[in-house]
C-alpha cells in the first residue's frame, strides 16, 4: 500500500512514543503515522535511502514530529539535514522537547524548526502548532479509513 | 583667633612644600650664599673702613705736624732776618738818641726789610710803643691799636715773634714784633706788618704737596679766627681745649671730614688740616663695590651649579616616576636606564629588579588565571551538560510514570474502586511535583550562570509590576504598604525575581491570617541600601535560621504551605551575585522580615 505518510514521529523512547501516539489517536490524527526510533532511520526514510530506498523522495510526510535527544544521530542533526536540502526544507518540523526551558529550542528555531511541543504531547499546544503551519484542516478533516 | 589664622596663611604662603626639589635646592643654596656673602662683605667692608679711617687719622696728624714744623721753620727764618736789623748798632743808637745822624741809615734798613709787596709796613717804636720811624703804608697801622697787639703778645729781650692775624678792610695782616735790646735791656720795638694772602695757584701747589682731599687752614691760637689763606672762614667745630685730638665733623662745604690741629712755634698761630672722609674711604668704597660684583657673580654661579646638581638628582627621579607610572598603568616592560653608581643609581637598579619581578609575577598570575579560567569554564560546561541531561533523563521516566498512570485511569478506571483511583491520582500528583522540582532546580542552576547586568532600577515601579503579576496568579486579601523605595543599580531581571519570591512568600505565609499586612520599605545604612519585606504571617523559629536559605529546605509542612524550598535560595544567590547580604528575622505566628542590602554604586 503506497499512501502518503501524514505524520512522521521520530522518537527513541518507546513509552514517550506510545503516549504521543495515544494522544494523537484520541484526536483522530494517527491514521497515517510512521514511528521511527532513531535519527539515522529518520534520515533514510526522508531521503529514501538504505532500507527505505524503495520510497520516493517526493513522498514527503505532511509533518514531522522530531525528538531531539536520540542515540547515533540526534534531532538537531536531522533537522539540519532536512532544512538544508532543497527537496525537504518545506516540510514542517515540530520539535518534541522535555522542557520549555530547553536551550536547544533556540537552536532549533535558528535551524528552521516550525514549532515545538512539550512532551507528553500537550494537545492544545500541538493543535496550535499545526494550525500555525496551515496543516490543521488537512489533518483534522482526514476521513477515517 | 584671627592672629593664628594670619600666621597659618603666612606660613602656608612661605611653605617649601609647594616647591619641587629642583627648585628647593637652588633656593637653599641662594639663601646660604647670600647670607654668607652679605655678612662677609659687610664685615670686611667695616673692617676696611675702620682701617682706612685709622690710616686717615694718622695721615692727617702727621700732615698737620709736618706743616706746623714747616711753618714754624719759615717763621723762624723770617724772625732771624728781622732780628738781624734790630741788632744793628745804628738802629740801637737811633732808638736811644733819635738823632738825625742815624735816621736815614736806619730808614734804609727798614726799607730793605720790606723786600716784597706782602711787607706793607715796618715801624720802629720806643719803649712806650710810640712810633719813632716808619717805612711803608701807614694806613694799615692806623686801623689797629698797638696796645691790642702788645696786650696779647709778650716778646722777651733779643727775640722776635709773629702776632695774631687781624682783618683790616678786605685784607688780613699779622705783625712780627722784635725787641731792640741794649745791654739786655729792651729799649724799643720793631713791628713789621705783613699781609696774609695767597694766590689760588700757590694754594693749589700747597694742596698737591699735601695730597688729594686735604685742605689747610691757619688760625689764631685759641681758635677765635680762621682763614683758608684767601679769606676768613667760620671757625671749624673743634674742641680748643684738646687740640691734640683728631676731630670729625661736617665742614662748611657739607662734607664729612677729619681734622687735626698743631700750634706753630714762634707764632700765635695754629695750623689745621682737614681731610675729606670720602677720600679716605675711597678704598673701602671701591672694596665694597668690587665685593658686591664678586658676590653677585658667586651667587649666580652658585645657583647655576645648584640647579645643575638638583637637575642631576631630579632627572633620574623623574625617570623613576615615569617608569613607576607606566607599571601602575599596566606596562610592565618599562625599566629605568642606569648610568650612575650613587644612591639614585642603586635606587634605579633596585627599581628595575622590582619591575622585573613584578612583571614575572604578573605573567605567572596571568598564566594561572588563564589556566584556572579554562578549568572553570570546562567544569562549568560539564556541570551545564550534566544538569541538562539530568533534567532530560529524569523527566523521561517521570513522563512514563505519569502517562501510564493516566492510561490506567482512562482505560481501566471503570474497573477500579475509589481507593484504586486515589492511588493512581497520588502517583500522578507526585510525578507532576517531581517534574516541577526538576524545573526549579534547572532554573536555579541557570541562575548561577547568568551574568549580572546592572541598570538603574526604580524599585517602586519594579514592586508595582511584581504585584500586578502576583494579583493575576495568586488570590490574596493582604493589605500591602509600600514605602518610598531607594533607586538601585542592579540586574533588573534578577532583582525582579528576588522581589517576586519575597513578596509571594510573604503573601503565602500570611494567607491564613485574618488581616494579613505586608510592608515593603527601604532605608540607607552605612553606605548600603537595605530593602525589607515584612509580613505578619506564620513566621519561623530562629532556631532553624541556618536552614532558611538552603535549596529544598523548608520550615513548614506541605499541607500547611505549598512550596519547594527554592525561592529563598534563589534570593540569596542573586543578592550574593550582587555582592550584597541577605538576612531575616522571624517569630512563630507573629511574622517575618526578610532583608537584603546592596551597596550604593
Amino acid at each position: 500500500m503506497n499512501y502518503q505518510v501524514e505524520i512522521l514521529l521520530v522518537e527513541d523512547s518507546m513509552s514517550d512514543a506510545e503516549l504521543t501516539i495515544r494522544a494523537l489517536k484520541k484526536n483522530n490524527l494517527a491514521n497515517k503515522l510512521v514511528h521511527l526510533e532513531d535519527g539515522q532511520e529518520a534520515l533514510d526514510f526522508i531521503f529514501a535511502e538504505g532500507n527505505y530506498s524503495h520510497r520516493k523522495i517526493t513522498d514527503t510526510p505532511k509533518v514531522i514530529l522530531l525528538d531531539l535527544k536520540m542515540p547515533k544521530i540526534n534531532g538537531i542533526e536531522v533537522l539540519q539535514r532536512i532544512k538544508s536540502d532543497e527537496r525537504t526544507k518545506k516540510t514542517p518540523v515540530i520539535v518534541l522537547t522535555s522542557s520549555k526551558e530547553d536551550p536547544d529550542i533556540q537552536e532549533c528555531y535558528r535551524l528552521g524548526a516550525n514549532s515545538y511541543v512539550v512532551k507528553p504531547v500537550q494537545f492544545e499546544k500541538f493543535l496550535t502548532a499545526v494550525s500555525e503551519l496551515g496543516l490543521f484542516w488537512m489533518l483534522i478533516n482526514q476521513p477515517p479509513q | 583667633m584671627s592672629k593664628n589664622k594670619f600666621i597659618n596663611t603666612w606660613s602656608k604662603r612661605f611653605s617649601f612644600r609647594g616647591l619641587s626639589i629642583q627648585q628647593r635646592l637652588p633656593l637653599l643654596i641662594c639663601i646660604l650664599l647670600c647670607s654668607v656673602i652679605l655678612s662677609f662683605s659687610f664685615a670686611s667692608y667695616y673692617g676696611v673702613k675702620k682701617a682706612s679711617l685709622e690710616m686717615g687719622k694718622k695721615r692727617v696728624r702727621s700732615l698737620t705736624d709736618q706743616l706746623g714744623t714747616m711753618l714754624s721753620e719759615s717763621s723762624k727764618a723770617m724772625n732771624t732776618s728781622t732780628l738781624a736789623v734790630v741788632q744793628k748798632d745804628t738802629v740801637k743808637k737811633y732808638v736811644q738818641s733819635r738823632g738825625t745822624e742815624f735816621r736815614s741809615e736806619t730808614l734804609e734798613m727798614l726799607n730793605k726789610l720790606r723786600k716784597d709787596s706782602t711787607w706793607c709796613l715796618v715801624e720802629l717804636l720806643d719803649l712806650s710803643k710810640t712810633p719813632i720811624l716808619r717805612s711803608g703804608d701807614e694806613k694799615v697801622e692806623a686801623k689797629l691799636s698797638l696796645d691790642t697787639i702788645f696786650s696779647s703778645l709778650t716778646v722777651g729781650p733779643d727775640s722776635c715773634k709773629a702776632g695774631k692775624i687781624y682783618v683790616i678792610g678786605d685784607s688780613m695782616y699779622y705783625p712780627v714784633v722784635a725787641t731792640v735790646t741794649d745791654k739786655k735791656q729792651i729799649i724799643g720795638y720793631l713791628v713789621t706788618w705783613r699781609s696774609l694772602s695767597s694766590t689760588p695757584k700757590g694754594l693749589e701747589q700747597l694742596s698737591q704737596l699735601m695730597g688729594t682731599g686735604a685742605t689747610l687752614y691757619i688760625g689764631n691760637t685759641g681758635g677765635s679766627f680762621w682763614t683758608n689763606l684767601i679769606k676768613p672762614v667760620p671757625s671749624p667745630p673743634i674742641d680748643t681745649q684738646h687740640i691734640q685730638n683728631i676731630f670729625e665733623y661736617t665742614n662748611q662745604g657739607g662734607k664729612r671730614v677729619i681734622a687735626a690741629v698743631q700750634p706753630i712755634t714762634n707764632t700765635q698761630w695754629w695750623v689745621l688740616v682737614e681731610l675729606s672722609e670720602q677720600t679716605i674711604l675711597e678704598t673701602s668704597t671701591s672694596f665694597l663695590h668690587w665685593i658686591s660684583i664678586i658676590g653677585g657673580i658667586l651667587i649666580a654661579v652658585g645657583i647655576f651649579i645648584a640647579w645643575l646638581m638638583s637637575r642631576n638628582i631630579t632627572r633620574p627621579l623623574h625617570k623613576l616616576t615615569e617608569a613607576a607610572s607606566a607599571i601602575a598603568g599596566g606596562n610592565y616592560s618599562s625599566l629605568v636606564e642606569v648610568d650612575r653608581s650613587d644612591e639614585l643609581g642603586k635606587l634605579a637598579r633596585a627599581f628595575n629588579i622590582m619591575a622585573v619581578q613584578v612583571r614575572n609575577a604578573q605573567q605567572d598570575m596571568e598564566g594561572k588565571i588563564i589556566e584556572r579560567t579554562a578549568e572553570l569554564e570546562t567544569a562549568n560546561k560539564e556541570l551545564e551538560s550534566f544538569s541538562y541531561s539530568v533534567s532530560h533523563d529524569l523527566r523521561a521516566p517521570l513522563r512514563a510514570v505519569n502517562g501510564y498512570a493516566q492510561m490506567l485511569h482512562e482505560d481501566y478506571g471503570t474497573k477500579l474502586d475509589e481507593e484504586g483511583k486515589r492511588i493512581i491520582e497520588t502517583i500522578r500528583n507526585n510525578a507532576i511535583k517531581m517534574g516541577t522540582l526538576i524545573d526549579e532546580l534547572l532554573a536555579f542552576s541557570q541562575l548561577g550562570r547568568k551574568e549580572v547586568q546592572r541598570t538603574k532600577i526604580n524599585m517602586n515601579e519594579l514592586v508595582e509590576s511584581v504585584l500586578i503579576d502576583m494579583d493575576k496568579s495568586f488570590a490574596h486579601k493582604a493589605e500591602i504598604k509600600i514605602g518610598k523605595l531607594h533607586q538601585m543599580e542592579a540586574d533588573y531581571g534578577l532583582l525582579r525575581q528576588v522581589m517576586l519570591n519575597l513578596i509571594s512568600n510573604a503573601l503565602k505565609y500570611s494567607s491564613k491570617k485574618e488581616h494579613p499586612i505586608i510592608e515593603i520599605f527601604s532605608e540607607e545604612k552605612q553606605g548600603e541600601i537595605v530593602f525589607s519585606v515584612k509580613d505578619n504571617g506564620a513566621g519561623f523559629d530562629m532556631k532553624y535560621y541556618d536552614k532558611l536559605f538552603g535549596v529544598f529546605q523548608r520550615l513548614h509542612k506541605q499541607n500547611e504551605f505549598v512550596g519547594l524550598g527554592v525561592g529563598l535560595a534563589i534570593v540569596q544567590r542573586v543578592i550574593t551575585k550582587h555582592a550584597g547580604k541577605v538576612w531575616a528575622e522571624g517569630k512563630v505566628n507573629e511574622g517575618a522580615t526578610f532583608n537584603f542590602s546592596l551597596t550604593i554604586t
